[in-house]
């Protein structure tokens, strides 16, 4: 059988339950260090002194780190900004900034001697929050404008002002006339919170130089990116880095880019020997989280439910360091006119600096910020016009081949199919209580009452399509993928094997794929952005099609038939009268002893144009669910019962893994609506920082019944028609449930829906 | 966030266990399921040099059917155990149900009720249960046995009333009066209870004879509310006087800042919470 469409075992299941799976920080080097970070204290302030002396002479200390040891190198990172030291040089700009690193013996000695480093500071006002930082005198986190940094992506840079680092903004036709025209304008301002994108392993690094060169174990997502970084900020040549990932134990974007490799290397360059850099959940939690947001927007209907325009202007906190703040800004910008035909849209979005820990991406990044907000404002347009909300969608909702933004892919997905799957999974019928205007009997009433949401999107997936992949094939028939991507629990390596035997009609169990090495591993852009499958995974296809083709060249030879009237069977190349020759057998014979290999190279790269995100995306991610929930009218307390998302994934290559995709997906979304947030004290520090105080999704979170459609339309630019999944139904699932929540007699306008936030909401609106 | 080093012991009796807290003096403690002990080590907010290991300690563990309808609990009995003992279904299935909740799967399968209690981390369920139903603790210190009721065992924010040297070592329920209903209600913000409510009402004829309501997870320990107004009340007037009572509960507790809720919201739970509980516990009762 076949084994693309198929849902085969995990490749790395057997090995994770076993507890045989090797993570970065399993590994143990000879001689190798354990690393500890001195974090700032303050929320900003000058470095006056920095005195390490006591700690050197502690028990175990070989090295310790501070920005002094970095003056032979321009020592500031970031791919989007160059705007982040590798520690802090001179002045810190978040709590919990690296001030100076230790390395020690054991992690003990690392960690006791950090407390004897004495640093002295100078307090400078701290803007910790989005207003204070945007108030007319506010302290500036930066005073210089940061260089751009080698991979941002994002064209010519506008120029910084105040604490806005970054900004972006478009406006299509006549926004203040299609809003004169307007029967309904629904207008609102909106808060995202900051959220962790927690994941199991936190970022772990070992860095070990040997003879000029570098040799990283990292828990990273774009291994090449990585390294392109590094290699700049040590000098080196790319080569002469080689950065290596073992398995992952979760990442979902918080492990993107660059983030602890750079303090690793350079303490370890100090050190003369391997250090071991292993964040603990709190210092996980101030690398990288999600942006917290605030919004206004503003939506124009006409009478009948034709959507005119939209407005709107999103501001995203991206802490002291722009890590990837700029592209999610971007995305975010994007998203606010959500998958409708507009008359006029315009949309800015701008990406602050804050004395508050960095901002990154995290699955869905601006999707998921703005679509619960544009769909609730859909929501209600329908609602003011006594309008059935799926109905309202039917007659704006954008067709497939529409052009989506101009300039870029037109839609290649049937979202008004989609949302009548997700609507009809949750109960929702076009005679009942789901249809406005509704009978005054059927409004939800008493304590517990009952709503429904559905919710479309998209988000642009694929980043920049460059992967190449290797397929090798040994004497045995055995099949060994070479491709860049990272398994972060997502299955990329069980779905790249099925890809490459779906090629070759080998048996699945015959073809592997192995964590990245970027010296023997090729280029890969990035895992992120939905690209895998479709991107690598298509790398990997032509890759298994080389090797095909050269399988078919000997067996023409061999079985004396043209490669017309052969075909493959499972391990074997049979002609049409059941004459067959095995794979191992046509390897041999090409090379004529028992041995030898076929190697096949395949390779992505932009067709036409630069591949930027403008001419982009590779392909659009649908991000679409429909919600049943409950609120407690007397607490505040919402229960979602039923949820229904839609995984529109062209082909799936293995269903059980984009059903697995989905589900995860959902539950951080879930967590993202219903309680996750940081808490940040007036300087900036971040107040609940163990998981004891900072809530994710659990098992007793799942709701009741939980639905993944699978839509296989075969519109994907991927393998077999395949396009990405995993991330959408995190932007979708909010959204359905705000609108559920406000179809129940709640609307909010704040996210986390905590039960003191929406019960609040219910005394402010006096609700009966 | 790293365990700090510490030294591990493990006495077989309670005995040694107590004699061995005594000498080690105020670097030590008593270590168990170490779900809330190490935790706390970990995020530096308390720190001991010595550990004393009461796993291996003699008939610390386990639950016994005692004489005259006691139910007795070994200190050291895991949450999974009691929630899944017989005979806590039997006398008290709302102990089962209760416990359930607490924490998560891999916290209760090493987590103890005993130390549950002796942490006297203000969020419990346990602490908030074992004073509605009037438990009593059985503790021990060089030989000696003093039983203290549930009510009088937390002093204050991780304050018990043991003396140092001194061992919680069973946690023992009443016979269960008849015609008694029991209500344990929660709610959780994060990973501990936000609020805790117990009930426990005993009718007499179609009269409340007895009632009790326990308020936990608010404040520093749990609130025994002032439940005589119940007394006597009848299905005819056991709605308006439960509101009230929840209503008098909520103004007399004192609820800690908490980042996740306001004291004005906490109290509201408590008031819905409360009247929900007595409610249910009165319609068991009845029944």
């Amino acid at each position: 059988m076949n084994a693309v469409g198929q849902s085969v075992e995990r490749a790395d299941g057997r090995l994770k339950l076993a507890g045989q799976a090797e993570y970065t920080g399993d590994i143990r080097l000879p001689g190798m260090l354990y690393g500890a970070i001195l974090h700032s204290q303050a929320g900003h302030a000058r470095i006056t002194s920095i005195s390490t002396a006591a700690a050197e002479k502690a028990e175990g200390v070989v090295a310790i780190l501070t920005a002094e040891d970095l003056s032979d190198l321009d020592p500031y990172y970031g791919h989007a900004l160059r705007d982040r030291p590798i520690v802090a040089l001179g002045k810190v700009r978040f709590a919990g900034e690296p001030v100076a690193v230790v390395a020690a013996e054991s992690q003990a000695a690392a960690d006791a001697a950090v407390a004897y480093i004495d640093v002295e500071y100078e307090e400078l006002p701290v803007a910790a929050s989005l207003d204070q930082a945007l108030a007319e005198d506010a302290p500036l986190v930066h005073d210089q404008v940061a260089r751009p940094g080698a991979s941002h992506g994002l064209g010519d840079l506008p120029d910084a002002e105040g604490n806005i680092c970054y900004s972006y903004s478009f406006r299509r036709g006549d926004v203040d006339g299609a809003f004169a025209d307007a029967s309904v304008v629904v207008e609102g301002e909106y808060t995202f919170p900051a959220v962790y994108q927690y994941s199991m392993e936190t970022h772990t690094t070992i860095a070990h130089w040997r003879g000029g060169e570098l040799t990283l174990w990292s828990s990273c997502q774009h291994p090449f990116l990585v390294r392109q970084e590094i290699a700049g900020l040590f000098g080196l040549p790319l080569d002469l880095v080689q950065v290596i990932v073992p398995f992952l134990g979760g990442g979902f974007g918080s492990k993107s880019y660059t983030k602890m490799e750079p303090l690793t290397a350079a303490i370890a360059r100090k050190a003369g020997r391997p250090v071991r850099i292993l964040n603990s959940v709190n210092e996980s939690m101030i690398t990288t989280r999600r942006h917290n947001m605030k919004c206004r927007m503003r939506t124009a209907a006409a009478a009948d439910g034709t959507l005119l325009g939209r407005s709107a202007e999103a501001w995203m906190d991206t802490g002291a360091y722009a890590d990837n703040g700029p592209r999610v800004t971007a995305t975010a910008g994007d998203a606010a006119p959500g998958p409708y035909r507009w008359r006029a849209v315009e949309s800015a979005a701008h990406c602050v600096y804050t004395n508050t820990s960095p901002s990154g991406s995290y699955r869905a990044f601006g999707a998921t910020h703005l679509q619960w907000i544009g769909e609730s404002q859909l929501d209600e347009v329908a609602r003011r016009l006594s309008m059935d909300r799926l109905e309202i969608r039917r007659r704006n909702l954008l067709r497939p081949g529409e052009e989506v933004r101009p300039g870029g892919k037109p839609l290649d997905a049937d979202l008004i199919g989609d949302v009548e799957k997700a609507a009809a999974e949750v109960g929702w019928s076009d005679s009942s209580a789901d249809v406005y205007p509704r009978a005054p009997e059927a409004a939800p009433r008493g304590r517990h009452r009952r709503g429904r949401g559905v919710s479309v999107g998209l988000l642009a997936a694929g980043a920049q399509p460059v992967s190449m992949a290797t397929v090798r094939m040994g004497p045995d028939g055995s099949v060994t993928v070479l491709v860049g991507t990272t398994e972060l629990g997502q299955g990329a390596r069980t779905v790249m094997a099925q890809i490459a035997a779906g090629v070759l009609n080998s048996p699945v169990s015959k073809v592997v794929m192995r964590g990245t090495d970027t010296r023997y591993t090729p280029y890969d852009r990035s895992t992120g952005a939905s690209r895998s499958t479709t991107v690598a995974g298509l790398a990997v296809q032509r890759a298994a099609q080389s090797v095909l083709d050269a399988l078919l060249e000997t067996a023409t030879v061999k079985l004396e038939t043209p490669p017309g009237l052969l075909r493959t069977a499972e391990g074997r190349i049979e002609d049409q009268g059941g004459r067959s020759i095995t794979h191992g057998e046509l390897v041999r014979a090409r090379f004529g002893f028992d041995g030898g290999e076929l190697i096949g190279h395949g390779r992505v790269q932009p067709e036409g144009g630069s591949g930027s995100y403008a001419e982009g995306p590779v392909f659009w991610e649908v991000c679409v669910a429909a919600v049943e929930a409950e609120v407690d009218m007397e607490t505040g307390v919402i229960t979602v019962l039923r949820t229904s998302t839609v995984a529109d994934v062209g082909k799936a290559i293995n269903p059980q893994l984009v059903a697995r995709q989905d589900e995860g997906a959902l539950l951080q979304g879930l967590g993202n609506a219903l309680f996750e947030e940081m808490h940040f004290a007036p300087d900036g520090m971040v107040l609940n920082d163990t998981l004891l105080d900072y809530r994710i999704p659990a098992f007793e979170d799942m709701p009741a019944s939980m639905t993944c459609t699978i839509v296989e339309n075969g519109d994907g630019p991927g393998p077999f028609g395949a396009k990405g999944c995993g991330e959408g139904a995190l932007a979708a699932v909010p959204a359905a449930i705000v609108n559920a929540l406000a179809d129940a007699g709640v609307p909010m306008n704040a996210l986390p829906l905590t039960p003191e936030r929406v019960w609040r909401r219910i005394q402010e609106l006096k609700i009966s | 966030m790293k365990l700090p080093p510490f030294r591990l012991y493990h006495p077989h009796s309670v005995e040694e266990a107590s004699r061995l807290l005594t000498e080690l003096g105020d670097d030590a403690t008593a270590y168990c399921g170490g779900t809330e002990l190490l935790l706390a080590m970990k995020l530096g907010l308390t720190t001991y040099e010595h550990l004393v290991d009461l796993k291996r300690v003699d008939g610390l563990r386990g639950v016994a059917d005692g004489s005259g309808g006691l139910l007795r609990i070994g200190a050291a009995t895991t949450h999974h155990e009691v929630e899944t003992s017989a005979a806590v279904r039997a006398r008290y299935p709302e102990m089962s149900m209760m416990i359930s909740h607490v924490a998560n799967v891999r916290v209760r399968s090493v987590g103890t009720l005993g130390g549950n209690l002796c942490f006297a981390d203000p969020h419990s369920d346990p602490a908030s249960f074992l004073m509605a139903v009037g438990a009593t603790l059985e503790c021990q210190r060089d030989g000696q046995v003093r039983r203290i009721p549930a009510a009088g065992f937390l002093t204050g924010l991780y304050e018990t009333a043991l003396a140092p040297g001194e061992l919680l070592t069973a946690v023992e329920l009443p016979a269960r009066p008849d015609h008694t209903g029991l209500s344990h209600r929660r709610m959780k913000l994060t990973e501990r209870p936000a609020v805790t409510v117990t009930a426990q009402i005993t009718m007499r004829g179609n009269a409340v004879a007895e009632a009790r309501l326990i308020v936990g997870s608010v404040g520093i320990m749990p609130l025994a509310a002032d439940a005589t107004a119940l007394f006597g009340a009848t299905a005819a007037d056991f709605a308006p006087r439960s509101a009230s009572c929840a209503g008098q509960a909520a103004a007399d507790c004192a609820p800690l800042p908490d980042g996740e809720a306001s004291p004005d919201y906490l109290r509201h739970l408590v008031t819905v919470y409360a009247r929900e509980a007595l409610e249910e516990a009165f319609a068991a009762a009845a029944a």
